[in-house]
């Protein structure tokens, strides 16, 4: 770094002021964000804070001027917290930074418009960022990661801010997606009922007034939710309507929407095509859509111990293996197929021995008496038409549609 | 007088407070910090950096010391203050009366009775009972379960309501050591054999209150002694017992449509240590979930017969019978009209004995024949089919040993607990 001196350091201090009261003073929110987003790491926020280490004296620089002391109490906190991220010290620079956010709230009540909404997304997105990196520093350091879920109480009180008649509720959804970010990482996803009962039952709101971008995170996050839940019909609306507003070119996010709308399209019966899961590198579901083209369960079982590891992490595990039934179901199907190739009269009699017979080929151990049992399940939940005679261990299939469609509903319990 | 074990660092005593407190009094923390420090507000000031600083650093210090837990100091089981004015008030439960008098009790026969208690702030170091007293208390409690002279759930009142309050000193002391893990994994055990013993003895539909109350705390229990240990986990990664009592969230949970109590299941296993995901009581509970979902009935049974510990029984129990009344169901519904089912064989799937299993088929409403040679079977497709009206009671599990109740407290002394139940030794092929 080259040898900044004592003036050259001040002309930039007093530059970064001078353009922060100009951009309030004109409204003008884009020069206004540049100058709180410590995460982009641009050139000029970083020689500032290598200017305030040189000019140690900026804060009577600040109180001495009328044109800077209005926003001392923004200002102050956000170059202290600048010095600390400069020098590596994120807790500091967290808590530093939540100060100064703090100020900038009770500022942004008093405008009457929203001119700096984009301004308080920056802050919003900076708080979050600082929080996750101060809680790696203190994990690193033995101590208890607590900063996140501070941010979190920050948040909810700038959501609240928000939520009120004027033009500024639109940021909500913004800030509500923020939030989810957080709950989500903590795994306190609990907390995220109550702000989405604000979102959809306050009457300030009107979710199609949101912008575009908020609603498909929205939409991801709540369409998760109800994945977790096993909400298959609501999960299929919510991530469905995440995908189609998507913007196209951000393949990283349809990824991860498709990540977990593919195991709820699953789940009512409707596979992907092979290239779609080539495209975004959604391999991991190959073997189990395979396993439902072909009824094979062996290739289930073996596709879930696979990836068991990351299915458990992404939350679907439980949802994947419940594809168990539909595999039941097009394996029966198959050898009905066979059996009405070689005599059509007789096709709908299916021997229980010859389900034994395909299980075993198929590398499963299964005795005539656990088949009849998957039989009467089948039949039980309308994924197969007909009935099973016990004395001579058949299942006697109906002569129209013996294997429904599952028509975009779950299989019902 | 106790003194915790090991001496604190602050980094440790951070740590205890954000993995053992409730969200509640974590979140009270931010609030509380801002109200009770009134220094000037920095604007008007002239402040530096540097005092601002040292302020954030106080402000760090003075929260932790009112996070400071209190140190117990009561040698008996009950304070005294507290066992001579129930003794006044004839507010003695039976197991604390000295020779059945209700005026009278003794510092061996008195126990603390649990009370909310608004906040730590309040309570007295004497009216709190340190470490030892507590494991001899609950240990003393855990005896009362032998006890013939009264029905269970008079026992069970008592323990319940006296077990809360140990639990209560020991969050209050914020103890989380292994002997805290120990003390709450033996709680536990109580609240499971209650799940199962005032089952048997309730006869309605409905569940009685004290089922559900023990239901509440036996959940209560088991998040605190997961949070223990996630505490624990530097110094101890995975703790001997820790497989089997993880699996006890997942048998609790096996109906995802019931009511979500906590966590869902997908949400709660991001979780979970792999070490315990490939236990073999994990796998368990996994497997017995699969089945159960899947709605195979067979397997479901037959596992749970095989392989399920004496604990983990108790907890499934509620939904064998949910199981086997869909096992009926379907084979009432599904099976050919002409060929009835034998009574020998539905014995076998419903993992019942014969004589229970007629009974079973009586309480649907369903009517069983003997053929010419003296086989019971069940006509399937019955008219008369409905739910049972009242509650079922209870049929035999084949396959599984009432214990008697002298022997409950052997349960929490040795690793029997662990032994899985002998499989019915007469029914072959099961997988």
């Amino acid at each position: 770094m080259a040898y900044m001196s004592m003036g050259e350091a001040h002309r930039r201090i007093t530059d970064y002021l001078n353009r922060f009261s100009d951009a309030v003073s004109s409204q003008d929110v884009a020069s206004l964000k540049q100058l709180l987003s410590f995460s982009s790491n641009s050139p000029s926020l970083l020689s500032l804070a290598d200017s305030l280490n040189v000019f140690q004296d900026a804060n009577r620089l600040i109180k001495q001027s009328d044109n800077y002391s209005p926003f001392a109490d923004i200002t102050v906190p956000l170059f202290r917290s600048l010095q600390h991220y400069r020098t590596g010290n994120l807790v500091d620079a967290y808590l530093a930074f939540e100060k100064s956010a703090n100020a900038f709230i009770q500022e942004f009540r008093n405008w009457e418009s929203a001119w700096a909404l984009e301004a308080l997304y920056v802050i919003a997105y900076e708080i979050r960022v600082l929080a996750e990196r101060a809680d790696r520093e203190l994990a690193s350091n033995g101590k208890s990661p607590e900063k996140l879920k501070a941010a979190g109480s920050f948040l909810m009180k700038v959501f609240g801010v928000l939520a009120g008649k004027g033009s500024k509720r639109v940021g909500a959804l913004y800030l509500t997606c923020q939030l989810f970010k957080i709950y989500f990482k903590l795994g306190t996803v609990h907390l995220c009922r109550s702000v989405i009962r604000s979102i959809e039952t306050a009457r300030i709101f009107d979710f199609e007034e949101f912008p575009k971008r908020d609603k498909v995170t929205y939409m991801y996050y709540t369409g998760r939710l109800e994945v977790f839940n096993e909400n298959f019909p609501a999960a299929d609306q919510k991530l469905s309507y995440a995908l189609i507003n998507c913007n196209p070119r951000s393949e990283a996010n349809i990824r991860m929407i498709l990540k977990y709308l593919i195991p709820v399209k699953l789940s009512i019966g409707i596979l992907p095509k092979d290239w779609l899961l080539e495209k975004y590198n959604l391999v991991e579901y190959s073997n189990i859509v395979q396993a439902l083209r072909r009824g094979d369960l062996r290739l289930l079982r073996h596709a879930l111990e696979e990836h068991e590891d990351q299915f458990l992490r992404s939350g679907v595990y439980l949802v994947l293996e419940k594809l168990e039934l539909q595999v039941y179901q097009r394996l029966f199907k198959k050898i009905y197929i066979i059996q009405k190739q070689k005599d059509p009269s007789k096709a709908h009699q299916m021997k229980l021995d010859v389900i034994v017979k395909a299980l075993k080929w198929l590398e499963m151990d299964m005795d005539v008496d656990e088949v009849e049992c998957i039989v009467a399940i089948l039949i039980h939940k309308n994924l197969v038409k007909g009935y099973f005679a016990h004395k001579s261990k058949v299942v006697v299939l109906s002569k129209q549609d013996p294997f429904p469609k599952l028509n975009g509903k779950p299989v019902n319990s | 007088m106790e003194r915790r074990h090991h001496s604190q660092s602050h980094s440790q005593r951070q740590q205890r407070r954000n993995h053992f407190s409730s969200s509640s009094s974590s979140s009270s923390n931010q609030s509380r910090s801002n109200n009770r420090f009134s220094f000037p507000k920095s604007s008007s000031s002239s402040s530096s950096s540097s005092a601002n600083d040292v302020r954030d650093r106080r402000r760090e210090t003075q929260e932790e010391k009112q996070e400071e837990a209190i140190v117990g100091t009561c040698p008996f089981m009950c304070p005294e203050a507290e066992r001579l004015q129930r003794q006044r008030l004839r507010d003695l439960a039976v197991f604390e009366r000295l020779h059945g008098d209700p005026r009278n009790s003794s510092p061996a026969l008195a126990v603390k009775k649990f009370c909310r208690t608004m906040s730590a702030k309040e309570v007295r170091a004497s009216d709190v009972r340190p470490l030892p007293v507590l494991e001899e208390t609950l240990n003393y409690l855990l005896s009362l379960l032998d006890s013939t002279e009264h029905p269970f759930e008079v026992i069970h009142d008592f323990v319940f309501d006296r077990t809360r309050s140990v639990r209560q000193d020991l969050i209050m002391q914020n103890i989380v050591n292994d002997k805290a893990i120990n003390m709450f994994e033996k709680i536990v055990k109580f609240h499971v054999i209650s799940h199962h013993k005032l089952r048997s003895s309730c006869s309605s539909s409905s569940i009685s209150p004290l089922h559900y109350l023990n239901l509440e705390q036996l959940t209560k229990a088991l998040t605190s002694l997961y949070n223990l240990y996630e505490a624990n986990r530097s110094s101890k990664p995975i703790h001997e017992k820790e497989a089997e009592f993880r699996s006890f969230y997942v048998l609790l949970h096996l109906d995802s449509n019931g009511q979500p109590v906590g966590e869902s299941l997908s949400l709660w296993f991001r979780h979970v240590p792999s070490p315990i995901i490939k236990s073999k009581e994990m796998w368990f509970a996994r497997q017995a979930l699969r089945y159960f979902q899947m709605g195979n009935y067979r397997r479901f049974l037959s596992t749970v017969a095989a392989e399920a510990s004496y604990l983990q029984y108790c907890i499934i129990e509620p939904y064998i019978d949910e199981v086997r009344s869909l096992a009926l169901c379907c084979i009432h519904n599904c099976c050919y009209k002409l060929h009835p089912y034998p009574l020998g064989h539905l014995s076998k799937v419903l993992m019942m004995e014969e004589s229970d299993v007629e009974l079973f088929c009586n309480a649907y409403g369903l009517q069983t024949c003997i053929d010419e040679v003296g086989n019971k079977l069940l006509p399937t497709k019955q008219t008369t089919f409905c739910r049972p009206k009242g509650g079922l009671q209870n049929y035999s599990f084949l396959g599984f040993q009432q214990l008697g109740s002298h022997m409950l407290s052997s349960l929490f002394y040795n690793h029997f607990l662990l032994v899985p139940m002998k499989p019915f030794s007469h029914v072959d092929g099961w997988n």
